[in-house]
Parts: C-alpha cells; sequence; structure tokens
C-alpha cells in the first residue's frame, strides 16, 4: 500500500485541469448534439448578418475598407468566442446538476484545478468554432485589410473574451449548480451584445441605443476588433485593459461561486 | 460471527496500541436552510482497518455525515479527523487519503469504464501508465474487464457501482466511504460487493459504509452505530447490540398437543420460559444463547417428544432499533409511519424485519 500510495500524490491544479479538460472535449466530440449547434449557429449569424444585410453596407456614411462581410464577421467572431465560454458553464452547471462534479469536488486535491479545467475546455471550444467560422468567412469571400500582427491581435482579444464569457457563466454554475440557471448565464450576455452597434458603425446609430451602446462595453471590443482586421487599430488598450479586468473580476466571481459550491451553500 | 469478534479483539489491539483512528468526529452538526438540522452533534471514532457500519433510516443524517466527513459539505459546528486531517482545514489532505463510492454513482454516461478509470487516475495526478495499469487491475477486479470498452450509459445499476468501487480505488485510499453502495442491487450484485468490501479491509482499508439494511450492516460491519434524527442512538459490536436487547428465545410446537405440559417442563430445565408463545407452543430463553439449541434438541430427544415446528428467534438489529427509539428501523424515514410501526411491532416479539 505504502508504494502504491507514494505513487499518487495526488494532481495539484494543472492535473486536475487536464484531466477535467481531457474528459469535457471527449465527450463534447461524442455528442453532436453538443457541438452540431456550437459550430452551426455562429454560421447562421455570419449568413444571415453579412449576406442577408449586406446592403447596409452602402449606406450613407458606412465605410469600413474591409467590407460589410469583414464587418459582421468581427461581430460574429467575439459572439462565438463569449458563447464558447457560455456554454462551458452550462457544462459545468450540468455536472453539478447530474452529481458528476461531486465525483470531481472529491477527486481534486485542489478544487480550483476544476475552475481552470473547464476554462481550457471553454479555449479549446472556442478554438474550433472560431476556426471554421473564420474558414467559412474567407471561403465566402471576406477581406482581411489588416497585418497578421492585427488579425493575431483580433483572435488574441476573441481568446480574452471566452474567458469574459466563462468567468461570469462558471460563477453563475458554481452559485446554482443546475442547468436551470442557463437563462441567467446567456440573457445578460446577449443584451450586451445586440446592444453594441451590430449592423451598421456606433456613429449611424440614434437615439436611445446610441447612447446605450456608447457605454456597453461591447462596443469597445467590437471597435477594436473591427479596427484590427480592417488594418485600422483603435480604442486596442481600452478594449484589451477591460476585457482583462473583466477577467478579473470573473475569476473573482468564478473563485467566490467555488467556495459557495464547497460549503454547500 | 466468530469472523467479527476476530476483527473486533484486532480493532481494539490496535487501539490500545495508540495507533491513530481513521476517523475521529466531536459533536458534528449540520443544518441546511430553513433551520433543518440534519445532523444534530455526532460523535464518533473509527479505528483503521475497521468497518464501521452507519444505520439508518432515509433522513437520519447518514449521507449528510458522509459528506462532512468526505469534505463535501462543512460542518456548521463540530470538530472531525479523517486520516488524521481535519476536514475543514486539511480539506485537500483528506481528499488525497479517502476513496468514496456515493449514493448517486457519479458516471459520465458517454465515457467508458476504461476511460472513466484515466480520468479518475489523472485527477489524482498518477501518470497516464500508472492509471492504466491501476485501472485494468480494478477493473478486473470488480469484474467489469470485458465491459470495459463500453460507453457507462449501457451499464446496469450493478455495474455502475462495481465501477464507482473501482474508481474510488484507483489511488490506493487508507480509508473508504460507501454511501448505500448496494441501495437498488439484485442479491448477486449486493453479495459480489460485500466480498469485495471484506476483502478490502482485510488488505487493512478503513471503510465507512452507510446503509439502511440490516442484513447488510449485520454481516459487514465490525461496529456499528446507529443514528436516528440526526444523533446516535447506539454503536457497537451488532452481536453486542443485540446481546444487550436479550438472548435468542426458542419456540418449540409439539406434534401432539397433548405433550405441551411435558415439553414446557423439558424446556424450563434448559432457560426460562417466555410466556407469549402463540398457537400450544412453548418458548424458552437460551441463556447460553443460539449454543443452547443443541441441548434443547437432545433433551427432547431423550425425552421422545416429537415437534411440529422448532423456531429460534435471535434479536436482531432492527430490535435494537426499536429498544432504542421506539420505531422500527423500516420505514423508519416516515417518522408516522415509523411510530405506527413501532408501536406494532413493541406489541410483538422479537423477530425483526430485515430489508433485503
Amino acid at each position: 500500500m505504502s508504494g502504491s500510495a507514494a505513487q499518487s500524490s495526488q494532481g495539484g491544479i494543472w492535473a486536475v485541469a487536464r484531466a477535467i479538460a481531457w474528459r469535457n472535449l471527449r465527450t463534447y466530440v461524442r455528442r453532436p448534439e453538443l457541438f452540431v449547434p456550437s459550430l452551426v449557429f455562429p454560421l447562421i449569424f455570419l449568413a444571415a448578418f453579412a449576406g442577408g444585410l449586406s446592403a447596409l453596407g452602402g449606406a450613407p456614411g458606412f465605410h469600413f475598407p474591409a467590407g460589410y462581410t469583414a464587418f459582421q464577421f468581427v461581430f460574429v467572431l467575439l459572439q462565438s468566442a463569449m458563447f464558447a465560454g457560455l456554454f462551458t458553464g452550462f457544462s459545468l452547471a450540468f455536472d453539478f446538476e447530474s452529481g458528476f462534479a461531486r465525483r470531481l469536488m472529491i477527486a481534486a486535491a485542489d478544487r480550483r484545478g476544476i475552475a481552470l479545467g473547464y476554462a481550457l475546455v471553454a479555449l479549446t471550444r472556442a478554438t474550433v468554432t472560431l476556426t471554421v467560422v473564420t474558414g467559412v468567412a474567407l471561403a465566402a469571400g471576406m477581406q482581411v485589410t489588416g497585418d497578421g500582427v492585427e488579425v493575431f491581435g483580433l483572435y488574441g482579444l476573441a481568446a480574452l473574451l471566452v474567458f469574459v464569457g466563462y468567468g461570469w457563466a462558471a460563477g453563475i454554475a458554481f452559485r446554482f449548480r443546475s442547468i436551470q440557471a442557463g437563462p441567467l448565464m446567456q440573457t445578460p450576455v446577449f443584451l450586451i451584445l445586440f446592444l453594441a452597434p451590430v449592423y451598421v458603425p456606433l456613429g449611424l446609430l440614434k437615439g436611445w441605443i446610441h447612447a446605450v451602446a456608447s457605454v456597453n462595453p461591447a462596443t469597445f471590443f467590437l471597435e477594436a476588433g473591427r479596427g484590427l482586421i480592417a488594418g485600422r487599430p483603435t480604442q486596442l488598450a481600452l478594449a484589451f485593459g477591460l476585457a482583462l479586468v473583466l477577467i478579473g473580476l470573473f475569476s473573482l466571481w468564478a473563485r467566490l461561486g467555488l467556495r459557495s459550491a464547497e460549503r454547500g451553500s | 460471527m466468530q469472523n467479527d469478534y476476530e476483527r473486533n479483539r484486532i480493532v481494539a489491539a490496535s487501539a490500545a496500541r495508540g495507533r491513530p483512528a481513521g476517523i475521529e468526529a466531536r459533536g458534528l452538526v449540520r443544518d441546511f436552510k430553513g433551520g433543518v438540522r440534519a445532523v444534530a452533534g455526532i460523535d464518533l471514532v473509527v479505528s483503521e482497518g475497521e468497518i464501521y457500519g452507519f444505520l439508518g433510516p432515509n433522513g437520519a443524517g447518514k449521507s449528510t455525515t458522509v459528506l462532512m466527513l468526505s469534505t463535501l459539505l462543512p460542518p456548521s459546528a463540530g470538530h472531525a479527523t479523517v486520516a488524521g486531517h481535519d476536514v475543514v482545514r486539511e480539506g485537500a489532505a483528506v481528499r488525497r487519503a479517502i476513496g468514496a463510492s456515493l449514493q448517486e454513482s457519479a458516471l459520465d454516461p458517454y465515457l467508458s469504464a476504461r476511460e472513466h478509470m484515466l480520468l479518475q487516475g489523472a485527477l489524482h495526478g498518477l501518470s497516464r501508465a500508472a492509471a492504466r495499469a491501476r485501472g485494468e487491475e480494478l477493473l478486473e477486479r470488480v469484474g467489469l474487464s470485458e465491459a470495459a470498452e463500453r460507453k457507462v450509459k449501457g451499464y446496469s445499476g450493478g455495474m455502475k457501482r462495481r465501477l464507482d468501487l473501482a474508481l474510488a480505488l484507483i489511488h490506493h485510499p487508507r480509508l473508504l466511504f460507501l454511501d448505500e453502495p448496494t441501495t437498488g442491487l439484485d442479491v448477486q450484485s449486493r453479495t459480489a460487493l460485500w466480498e469485495e468490501v471484506r476483502r478490502l479491509a482485510d488488505e487493512g482499508v478503513t471503510v465507512f459504509l452507510t446503509t439502511q439494511y440490516l442484513e447488510e450492516a449485520d454481516v459487514l460491519a465490525d461496529r456499528v452505530g446507529i443514528i436516528d434524527r440526526g444523533r446516535i442512538v447506539a454503536e457497537g459490536a451488532p452481536a453486542d447490540l443485540k446481546a444487550e436487547i436479550g438472548r435468542p428465545a426458542v419456540e418449540a410446537l409439539p406434534e401432539d398437543p397433548a405433550q405441551r405440559e411435558r415439553l414446557a417442563g423439558v424446556l424450563a430445565r434448559i432457560g426460562e420460559l417466555l410466556p407469549a408463545a402463540a398457537g400450544g407452543a412453548v418458548a424458552v430463553r437460551l441463556p447460553a444463547g443460539a449454543r443452547d439449541l443443541a441441548e434443547v434438541v437432545r433433551a427432547l430427544d431423550a425425552e421422545g417428544i416429537s415437534l411440529a415446528e422448532l423456531r429460534l428467534h435471535a434479536p436482531t438489529l432492527d430490535d435494537v432499533f426499536l429498544a432504542k427509539t421506539g420505531r422500527s428501523l423500516e420505514g423508519g424515514g416516515d417518522r408516522e409511519e415509523a411510530q405506527q410501526e413501532g408501536a406494532a411491532a413493541a406489541g410483538g416479539q422479537t423477530g425483526g424485519s430485515v430489508r433485503a
């Protein structure tokens, strides 16, 4: 026993995180009902917004050098990133509801590894989705006028938003430990995203929607992302700084949520 | 039963040598929202290598106690150490030392048994090769080697419980929590699981087993703690607890009713006659326990008394529960029903109800 016990040093935070990521991704690819919608919905959004609303690209005052498809692509890309995080929160909530999370809570010496593991899952899921969305957009003729560094920056911003979405959703999942908390995770993100300048630049919005969009954090992410793909970087410090601040806040939110789950309260 | 005594002797000897207890709890309390007190001050000591049966009706506080001892729920008050570590302050160290198979089989229906073993091994920090080797060994041990590649969603309840047990053992825990491990299993699966638990105890693993089955606690446990409404109402070796309640009695029905008086005279030489024998039978308490049964048979044979029926009534753990709480254990989760059953049982004889 002692020799065997010595073998089992019990995983630290990274061992736990890797194990959780391995399991979730294995399950993810075996469940088409999970991964097919996560790929199809962004493509539907891209087709509907970039294709169906492409005439908006010719509206007076609309000057976007990379074209309307690229303009909408940035929205779909950043939305997909945030939703990859959100849907991973759903998975976490489901694991609590099904009882599987108990296995994780009792086996993980360092339970922060649980939160980190699902974060890795979110990032991997997002990578798959963003790759497919990018491939389809390029095949559809999207122009990218930014250089390699700027495009890298765009995907970097998307990666940060994966963690923003995940941190928010994980905090809810740890607290409610039920998939019924799904709308609570999703609704605020939907509202924030669609109260941003989705279809036209901020300057073309009028009235209350302009006022709301002007202070909406999603606007800063979209403006920065669109600037990067078009090769006209703008508001980068604000967008990246804000994303990092939100990650910090939502990490704390998720950590406190994990404590709540540990207390069973 | 001799095995029970032998185990107790070993445990007592271990305690006497001052070995650290596997589990020690003092004044353990857990309150839930709405003022519900699930556990109302539990004191217990479980020695290393012991099988401790935690017996009680549904809702008595068994699972809540396990959740606290396995660090899944912090106590509202009191103190507990598991494998020498405080369950609140040293949760990670406790989790390193224990394995747990809880009521809900926490399995992923889309993973195979082999993948579950790899996952569990990885969570415990085993290398992939070590997890694979240990996983194969355990799957073989619980009889799941042939089904190892099948997804768990196709498993029966018994297979899931066996896999759950194998998963709990992957990191060679010193202490194992089994929360109602055989609930819902058929007799064959239950017996196989009991054998496995005994084998683990023989290997030196401390087992904390909750159950609502009297037979399970009786057959498996070195010591039993009987819990009711969040409190331990009796604790000890099953044989000792039953002995506290009373010695076994034998009830004999003569083939010829005219022989009843002679029968009573013979049995009175062996032990105290009991008044409540029905239907022309004669009942006697056996002073030396079941060992007196042979003497009863020999005496009746010598007197040439033929019997239509001979029944031995041994006290059960349900009798212990009844004596301590005034209610029968069976259905004890529902307090109103339990009170009715308790009253009914109190008016009857010692024969206990065994849920199996």
